[in-house]
């Protein structure tokens, strides 16, 4: 088993309104199968028996589904791996004596609650600018209703690989949520179902995104590199498509 | 703080989102959730959502029923099944409806693959019938449920894990539970309270299972005094990456790969000599326990390995590309040069809290619960039986979430408020008082790490009466250890430490109540083999275990099997 030691420079911070910094902690000798947070685990069974307070961080499933880890490893949200989660990043990507840089995806909108952990509830705020398809669900549906091609069928798939980890976000200068957003808007408006409020959506959930204080797309395309679930940039020229034509189309503006 | 509430739904997976969108507007709701809502395990599940659309071929609810009931082998309540797969056709369409993209047939229609004990004509051959979204058909339809939720703007408690249940002359008054980010506890007064608070697989080693899956509600609903049923069906599936659990789907046997002992022998050839390899999930899951018993594990050790190296790397890449990439992250292993370590998973839980078929929950005698609702997998129905197929739970969460939903409209109208105490939340500032207080030297991770390496030993596919008596033995000695649980963490909010701890106190509840439902049981069915009573016995064990908490321990009963129109036969496949 080969094991290698590390440097880890890692961002602490008490909670919202607290000042942050970096902390440097050595760990020991660590297995290179071991995952990223499996090595914050060990460091936190230790910084705990030290009387120290552990360190924060966001995880669940750890099988790169659930959407809930990330932190932005020496510079890179999810770390250096491409199309993975933090969760899914392992030693072996590391050398001995290595240092990591450990910080929280940082953006206006993603307000830190305490060390790597960041409130992304933003993204919410923009789902329920009409993020959904409003139809009667009680009725009783029409037969094998809504037949839908199979290429954009595809195309919605693709969109809605999008799982809300807020990478994208963080990886962009401008903390843009173009890439989420418009992962929303494409899957929607590629379906049958997304017609009927398709201008409504477009125009309601990029106001709000402004309104948070998410920024432009300036089309570094830092997103969809990070992007663990390979978004890509497709989805904010559809976005940016919709967003025109619902302006022009849209009887409320 | 005190909250109230017309209704509380714990968990925000499929299950509680479901039985969340029947509530009426105006209605105060409040749903609680361990983890942020599109973080819950539904997201999971990969291969698809089972209904008889016969979109590919011609298929038939009553063809999917007698799925069900065999895959169950015969311990599946076939009322339940009924409604299953009534009810499938008519739930597809609704998510259709709600936006969830489902992959397309040229002809525009929804398109359907085939899975495992999925068939026609009641057996006759395979049918293709599971609806998928890639696959991630877990996380589409999460995430369009959700976002449903948030245009009806509940209450949404994210990071709220529920400590304990209140319940006062036998019917529900409320629940208190733990916000993680302070450590604050809060108490909800409400009418109802529906359960959905999934599985709990973390009490073995390896399991598939998320971190959060570790049976809060389906303990704390024991505590408050409901019998659990069927505790000893737990699913195995074959093929979990060693040592992690995560899944490497039925995909790659079905493209030709196959298992190999520490000896390099294709071992299936002596347990399944026709279908070898894809034989069912219980026969593959004991094929290679076995093997690892009798000491041909890979280098003696705990696992066999998995071998794809001859199908090529092209058609890897073509076929199996997911599973090679899960397999270059987790192993950084190439399947095309390596052999692939891998040993059963705990996958699912067949058992849980009694319901009828409208979530209801049932106590010991039968009688409801007024106000108690459970749905999805910590509750048992039961609709799955002895063995769970797959793509039935997803369609279960939703077809058994509205339901449970739209019985709660109705009850909203009749059950009116019961008082609560005003000490709810002293049981529970006593037990993380305790913890944090303790002078004891006993380390939660130690403690898991024994109870999960015990339950592994004995608990697992294979079961013997000396096996499981040990294993209750040591269990029961762990959980005496639990008292002297010290939690070295004093931060009040972040305390993961101190969550590990309660959870711990389910986990090794839960544990024992598996072992004693499985010694219990004297013969074989389904997931529960046992290896002194091989066959299954159908006279005397055709009947539901009822677990239920006694001063003195766990007491068992039984309740009958509801059959309506499949006599048990022989499962053959």
């Amino acid at each position: 088993m080969k094991t290698i030691s590390l440097n880890l420079r890692i961002w602490r911070q008490k909670g919202p309104g607290a000042t942050g910094e970096f902390r440097n902690y050595e760990t020991g000798p660590l297995s290179t199968d071991m995952s990223f947070l499996e090595m914050l685990d060990v460091l936190n069974e230790h910084l705990t028996l030290e009387g120290e307070e552990p360190v924060a961080f966001d995880h669940d499933c750890r099988e790169g589904i659930c959407g809930m880890c990330g932190a932005v490893v020496n510079g890179r949200p999810h770390g250096p791996q491409s199309r993975t989660t933090l969760c899914q990043l392992h030693l072996r990507q590391f050398h001995n004596g290595d240092t990591i840089v450990i910080e929280p995806f940082r953006a206006e909108a993603f307000k830190p609650l305490r060390d790597l952990m960041v409130d992304r509830s933003a993204f919410d705020g923009i789902i329920q600018n009409g993020g959904y398809v409003s139809v009667n669900t009680g009725g009783a549906p029409d037969a094998n209703a809504l037949p839908i091609p199979q290429r954009a069928a595809e195309q919605a798939l693709d969109a809605s690989e999008c799982i809300g980890c807020g990478a994208c976000v963080a990886a962009c200068p401008n903390a843009s949520a173009m890439l989420f957003v418009g992962a929303k808007v494409s899957h929607l408006a590629l379906l049958p179902q997304g017609q009927p409020e398709r201008n409504r959506r477009v125009i309601n959930m990029v106001r709000k995104m402004d309104e948070l204080g998410f920024g432009n797309c300036r089309n570094e395309r830092e997103c969809e590199r990070v992007c663990p679930k390979g978004v890509t940039i497709r989805n904010i020229a559809r976005l940016n498509r919709e967003f025109l034509r619902a302006a022009f189309l849209s009887e409320e503006e | 703080m005190t909250h109230r509430y017309d209704a509380v739904i714990v968990g925000t997976g499929l299950a509680g989102l479901r039985a969340a969108m029947e509530m009426p507007p105006g209605a105060r709701v409040a749903l609680l959730s361990k983890v942020y809502p599109t973080r819950s395990h539904s997201g999971a599940a990969q291969g698809g959502i089972a209904a008889a659309l016969g979109n590919e071929e011609p298929d038939m609810p009553e063809w999917h029923t007698y799925d069900t009931v065999k895959g169950g082998d015969y311990l599946t309540d076939q009322d339940a099944a009924e409604v299953l797969a009534a009810d499938g056709p008519r739930a597809i369409f609704e998510l259709e409806h709600l936006g969830v993209p489902f992959n397309r047939r040229p002809d525009g229609r929804i398109a359907q693959r085939a899975f495992g004990g999925h068939t026609r004509d009641f057996g006759a051959a395979p049918v293709k019938r599971a609806c998928h979204a890639a696959d991630r058909t877990g996380r589409v339809v999460l995430d369009t449920l959700y976002m449903e939720s948030v245009r009806r703007g509940f209450r949404v408690f994210p990071e709220f894990s529920l400590v304990d249940i209140l319940l006062r002359e036998g019917r529900v008054a409320g629940l208190v539970a733990m916000e993680f980010a302070t450590g604050e506890l809060h108490v909800f007064e409400t009418r109802l309270l529906l359960l959905a608070t999934g599985g709990f697989g973390r009490v073995y080693r390896t399991t598939s299972n998320c971190f959060a899956n570790t049976g809060d509600g389906v303990y704390l609903a024991y505590r408050a005094g409901v019998p659990l049923q069927d505790m000893e069906f737990v699913q195995f599936h074959p093929t979990g990456i060693h040592g992690l659990g995560v899944l490497i789907s039925e995909a790659a046997r079905g493209e030709g790969g196959f298992l190999r002992n520490g000896d390099g022998q294709r071992f299936m050839d002596r347990y399944a000599p026709t279908i070898r390899d894809l034989a069912a999930r219980d026969v593959v899951s004991r094929a290679i326990l076995t093997e690892i018993r009798e000491g041909r594990g890979i280098q003696g050790g705990d696992c066999v390995h998995l071998d794809l190296r001859h199908l090529g790397s092209e058609r890897i890449s073509e076929k199996l590309s997911e599973i090679a990439s899960f397999i270059r992250i987790y192993l950084g292993l190439d399947p095309s040069n390596d052999l692939i370590p891998v040993s059963p998973t705990c996958h699912y839980m067949m058992g849980g809290i009694p319901t009828n078929l409208d979530g209801q929950v049932r106590a010991a005698d039968g009688s409801i619960v007024p106000g108690f609702y459970a749905v999805g997998e910590c509750a048992c129905i039961s609709v799955h039986g002895a063995n769970r197929l797959g793509c039935n739970s997803l369609l279960d969460l939703v077809v058994f979430g509205r339901r449970a939903g739209q019985k709660m409209v109705k009850d909203l109208s009749l059950l009116d408020r019961t008082e609560l105490s005003s000490k709810s939340e002293s049981r529970i500032h006593g037990r993380m008082k305790r913890l944090v207080e303790s002078r004891g030297e006993v380390r939660v991770p130690d403690l898991r790490s024994r109870m999960q390496s015990v339950m592994n030993r004995y608990g697992l596919a294979f079961r013997s009466e000396p096996g499981l008596r040990q294993g209750l033995a040591e269990i029961r000695e762990l959980a005496e250890q639990c008292a002297f649980v010290k939690v070295e963490n004093r931060q009040r909010g972040y305390n993961a430490e101190l969550m590990e701890a309660l959870e711990l106190e389910s986990l090794l509840g839960l544990s024992e109540l598996i072992l004693v439902s499985a010694l219990q049981r004297t013969e074989s069915r389904g997931a529960h083999y046992r290896e002194d009573h091989p066959l299954r016995n159908d006279k005397d064990w055709l009947k539901h275990t009822l677990v239920r908490a006694r001063t003195e321990g766990p007491e068992v009963i039984h309740r009958p099997v509801v059959i309506t129109r499949f006599e048990p036969k022989e499962r053959v496949y």
